[in-house]
Order: structure tokens, then sequence, then C-alpha cells
């Protein structure tokens, strides 16, 4: 006989949706329904007594996800999972705002109950998602290597899940750097997204181990066209329900996946490589465009590769000529580009080098950021 | 092309920083040398690099000959919008792209089509395109004589960018005759080499351009193209090959003075191969 994991609470409007859904629970020797309710104000004030640890919560009611920083603070020893008829990304990010883990569709059978756990608890704390998006004012910049050596680092500081998605749609190099050949791609995931749920968005990642996803870009340049921006949100928000850390991997210059995508992050790292002189034009002309968002409360980082002296003399003399604070110059590294070239970048990232040493570092500090 | 007498230089590739902008400068200042009428047109509209490497102000950019074109097409002079770059006896004109993003978006493929079709008092068009199979690229590889399809391939991702853009251009239908591949930087030492590119591509590479970035530093520091400040450069030469194969004309005249000038000044190659600061300009070498 299974062990009961769950004692459940079980909060639903519709009272044929309820009994049907309380079944599905009384089924699965995983769960101890304790008690059902209509309404999630009741189910607040009474549930104490059933020392719950599982509440399954109707959230097509606005009122209902308000609650739930009360459901949280008051039951700190139970998991609150939404329940939603159609998935609405702005419920999933208030309810992971305020702490629950997240939402599932319903009718559910208990095997999604189970499943969306699962999920949730490999995702990592029960906080907000961090996303964020490198953007490049023009290509050869050292982005990508940035995005996939940043999603290692944030994985192993935090010991949470990092998902990357490659939205350079025509020539995305994402899958190469961990020679993975990943079965779906962001193009797949974009035309889909309307029948998804986390769950089944999940397929679409391809993992590369220690705690790093890949979502790749698609295999021809023509199907970039096929990906509707508003569309490639929804997956964004809804890998919030997978992963901590959702980096996005822009195309370079502005475009309208670029931008919506920087504006839908809530931290914008703009990474330009020195080589040519222009650079630093090129990095206050795109902070003119981010220049409205920052005084918005988003995180704007600006980061120099392909730094030849990494002193501090020369990073202020890079701020003067910008006119704002450098985040962080990263050195040209010969083993880098090799790694990632021949796609051993997971197996044999130089570990101790400068250039993964000051990734790793900001990787440090964004986990120390609160949203 | 129907009724359009210039040829159309496209110099497109899927990776940034293969050279492209260095490619147009120095095919534009190659073919004006050889007394081609000739004219540049940075189509990197957002980030445009040809105004900043060849250190040039100017007061007219796309923005105001698309707006000039729009309203009274009948009359509109392409002249009116171009900067003229000058060197010493020779010039060819530029059309900059916006000073600003957002005017960058308010370019419209027609309208450039129609810019670029009313440039028919030039031998040669000169266009530097972005990295991307965009409207705009794809509404100018159609328009081109010519497509100078530029790779660099020191890097396994690029290749794979550099085969799938190929691949995709003939998808599209892009004759394989017009379609010019050219390596850039394509050292000997490298790990993969051009004909392991050949293999993948199935085709022959057009033209190599050695690496010499040196060289490339120089004359974007100076403002000027290659054949100004560094004449002698491997890479110069290349690029005189490379205008040599678009203009069907030989260069034997050419490069057997520039032999002449190797044998009678060896202190000056030395010194430009030790980088030391005594550069051939083109003061002196006119």
């Amino acid at each position: 006989m299974t062990k009961v994991s769950y004692r459940v609470i079980l909060v639903e409007r519709d009272p044929d949706l309820l009994s049907r859904m309380a079944g599905m629970l009384k089924a699965d020797d995983a769960f101890d329904l304790a008690s059902t309710y209509h309404d999630a104000e009741a189910a607040y004030g009474q549930s104490s007594v059933f020392r719950p640890t599982l509440f399954l919560i109707d959230v097509d009611e606005p009122r209902a996800v308000e609650l739930i920083p009360r459901y949280i603070k008051s039951y700190p020893q139970a998991q609150v999972l939404g329940l939603m008829s159609q998935w609405n990304s702005t419920t999933a990010d208030a309810m992971l705002a305020a702490g629950a883990c997240g939402c599932i569709l319903k009718p559910f059978n208990s095997a999604d109950v189970k499943e969306a756990l699962r999920l949730y608890k490999r995702r990592g704390k029960f906080l907000p998602t961090r996303t964020l998006a490198l953007f490049s004012p023009k290509g050869h910049s050292g982005r990508t290597t940035l995005a996939t050596v940043l999603a290692i680092e944030l994985a192993k500081k935090s010991g949470e899940s990092v998902g990357i998605i490659d939205a350079d749609l025509q020539f995305g190099d994402v899958a190469m750097f961990f020679d993975a050949v990943p079965r779906h791609n962001v193009v797949e995931a974009s035309h889909d997204i309307s029948l998804l749920t986390p769950a089944a968005l999940e397929n679409y990642f391809h993992p590369v181990g220690n705690g790093v996803w890949i979502m790749g870009g698609p295999l021809q340049p023509e199907h970039a066209e096929l990906v509707e921006a508003n569309r490639l949100i929804e997956v964004v928000r809804m890998a919030g329900s997978l992963f901590r850390y959702v980096i996005l991997d822009l195309p370079a210059g502005f475009n309208p996946i670029s931008l919506a995508l920087a504006e839908c992050a809530d931290t914008d790292i703009l990474i330009s490589m020195l080589s040519s002189g222009q650079e630093v034009r090129h990095m206050k002309r795109s902070l003119k465009m981010f220049h409205m968002w920052d005084s918005y409360g988003k995180r704007v980082y600006t980061i120099f590769s392909g730094v030849q002296q990494c002193t501090e003399d020369h990073k202020r003399k890079l701020e003067g000529e910008l006119g704002r604070s450098v985040t962080m110059m990263l050195p040209e590294e010969r083993r880098i580009k090799e790694v990632t070239g021949s796609g051993r970048l997971m197996k044999d990232l130089p570990e101790g080098s400068p250039y993964v040493e000051a990734v790793s570092e900001f990787a440090f500090a964004l986990i120390g950021e609160r949203r | 092309m129907e009724g359009h007498s210039s040829i159309i230089i496209s110099v497109f590739s899927t990776s940034s920083g293969s050279g492209k902008t260095i490619t147009a400068i120095n095919l534009a200042a190659g073919l004006a040398e050889e007394g081609y009428q000739t004219c540049l047109v940075d189509l990197d509209l957002q980030f445009g690099d040809v105004m900043g490497y060849l250190d040039m102000v100017s007061d007219f950019t796309i923005a105001d000959a698309q707006q000039a074109i729009l309203k009274d097409e009948e009359n509109f002079k392409i002249d009116d919008y171009l900067t003229s770059y000058k060197c010493g006896d020779t010039s060819f004109s530029v059309l900059p792209p916006p000073r600003e993003i957002n005017d960058a978006y308010l370019i419209s493929v027609e309208a450039v089509e129609k810019i670029i079709r009313s440039m028919k008092g030039f031998n040669f068009v000169v266009l530097d395109l972005t990295s991307v199979f965009s409207t705009l690229n794809l509404a100018m590889l159609d328009l081109s004589t010519v497509i100078n399809y530029v790779g660099v391939m020191d890097f396994l991702p690029a290749v794979k960018n550099y085969k799938v853009g190929y691949d995709t251009l003939l998808r599209f239908d892009y004759e394989e005759s017009k379609i010019c591949l050219v390596e850039n930087k394509a050292d000997s030492e490298r790990y993969i080499k051009s004909r392991d590119v050949e293999r993948l591509l199935g085709t022959r590479i057009y033209h190599n351009l050695p690496s010499d970035a040196q060289a490339i530093n120089y004359s974007i520091r100076m403002g000027k193209p290659l054949m100004y400040c560094v004449p002698l450069s491997p890479l110069t030469q290349s690029y005189w090959q490379l205008v040599s194969r678009y203009t069907n004309r030989t260069k034997k005249s050419r490069f057997a003075a520039q032999q002449e000038n190797v044998k009678k000044g060896p202190k000056k190659i030395l010194s430009w191969l030790l980088g030391e600061d005594d550069w051939l300009t083109a003061d002196n070498t006119k």
C-alpha cells in the first residue's frame, strides 16, 4: 500500500467539478482528502483543524489569488497549487509570486498533481521566477557564451533549475554549445503554447545536465517567421513555472522578438564585444531604448566582452565613455571558445579561469537579488 | 533588375563579425580606384559602422532619402543624399544609415528598393547588409547582381550558420552562380580547412581573404580603406583580387607595380610586419 504523502484540502466553486476531482484524489492512496470547500475564504478559516499539507485551490476567482499570501503565511507546512480551467500566465505568475508552487488545469487526475509537485520541487525555491534577457546590439558579442556559462553557474551556485530559451530564431547556437540535438524547438513550443501546461512544456526543453535545460532554435531560418512575439512571451512565462531562472538568448539588434522579450524580462543584460572601437557607441544607442524600463525598476546591466585588459582603470574609462556603470568586463578566453565551439561546454568548462570566475561572481550577485 | 544598369553587389553573412563592413568598404574603394562610379549603402540601419570606419559624418541619411523619394519620386535625385568619401583622386559615395534607432524602424523596404533603383548613374552599388534573413535583406538580395556571402570558419557554430545560410539561399531560389562564397580569415593553420567547408557546402569557395587583424585595426583607426593605409597587406592584395573578379579586369599591371615597390622598399614592408608606426599611407604611396 502506498504511503499517504499529502493531506489535501480541495477548494472548487463548481459542485460537479468538486465531486469529480475529489473522487480522483480519493482513488489514489498518495492523497488523503481531508476536506472540500466551495469557497477559498471559508477554506482558509477552517482548514487548520485538518493540518493540511496540500491545498488545491480554484484560482479562476481573483479573490482566491488575493488570499494565497495569507494561506502561505498561516499554513507554512502546506504547499499550495492553483486550479485553472484555462492556463492564465498572469494568474500563474501571481501564484508563484505569492509563494505557491504553481498551477494545474482542472479537472485533474492524481498523476497531474504529483507531476506538478515534482516539477515545482525541482524548480527550486518557491520564489518568483527570475527572467534574464541577454541583448546585444550586434552579433559576435559573446552573448550566447555568456547565456550558457551564466546558466551553468546559476544552477551550480543556487542548486535550482535554469532554462535557456534560444530566441535567436534564425541562427541560434545554444544547442550546439552543449552538443545537444533537442527533439523540439522554440517554434513548436510557440505554436503549441495555447494547448500546453508546464508539465507538457517540459517536453519541449532538452536537459543538458547539472540543473540546466535548453529550448533550441528552429532548424531553418525561415521558420523564425512562424514565431509570434506574444506566443513566445507565453512560452517564457510558462517556463517560469518549470525553472527558477529563465535565460533568454535574444537575436542581435532591435526587432519585434528582441524588444518584446527584453520588455517581458525582469532583468536585461546588454553585452557587446570590444573589437572595432564602435562598441561603446552601439551600447549607448541601445541603452536609450532600455532607459525607460530602467527607470521603472527593471534591472539593466551592461557587460563588455573580449576585453584584453580587465583592469579597474579600463573599466572606469569605459564607464566614462558610456556615461553609466559597467557591470562586468569579460576577458577573451581561447579555452571558452574551444569548449563552446566543440560542444563540450558542460563537460569541460574551464573552472577557475578568469572568464568563468567573472561570470560566477555575477551569478552569485544575481542569486542574492530579489526580484 | 529590369532597366537597371548598375551592378549591385550585396555583402551578406549569417554570422556577425565576419567582416561584412570591412569587405563592403574595401570593395567600394577598390571599384572606385578602378575608375568606376561606386556607391556604398550601409543597410545595417540600427548599428551601421561604415561611417565610423571611414571616419565620416554626414548631414543626410537614408531616412532623408526615403522621405524625399516617397514625397516626389519623379524629381528625386539620389545625389542630394549621398556623402562623398575622398582619398587622393579617388572618391566613392556613401548612403549612411539613419542617425537614430527609432528612425531605423521607419525605413520601409519599398522605399529602400526605390532608392537603390534610383542609383542608375553608378557602375557599382555595394550593399552592406546585416546577418539575418530579414524582409529588407531578402529584397536587397533579390535586387543584387551578385551576393558576396562572407563567412569566418574558425568556429563550428559559425560554419553551421554558413551552411544553413547557403542552403537557405539555394532554397530561396537564388542562382548558385549569383552566390559568391567568400571565406574570411582563411588562414591555413585553422583546424577547419577550406576544403572541409567546400565538402560540407558541396561547392567551391569563390574567394579566400587572409587574416590581418592588425591591418584592419589600423584601417579603422585611420578611417581609411585598407588600400590607402596598408596597401601591401596580404589582405589588401586579396581585396584587389576580389575587386578584379567582379570587374573582370586583370590586375597584372597593378600587381607588377606593387611587386616593384616591394623590391624597392623592403624597409617599409619590414616595418609594417613589425607593427612599427611607419605605415604606407595614401599620401606616401601616390
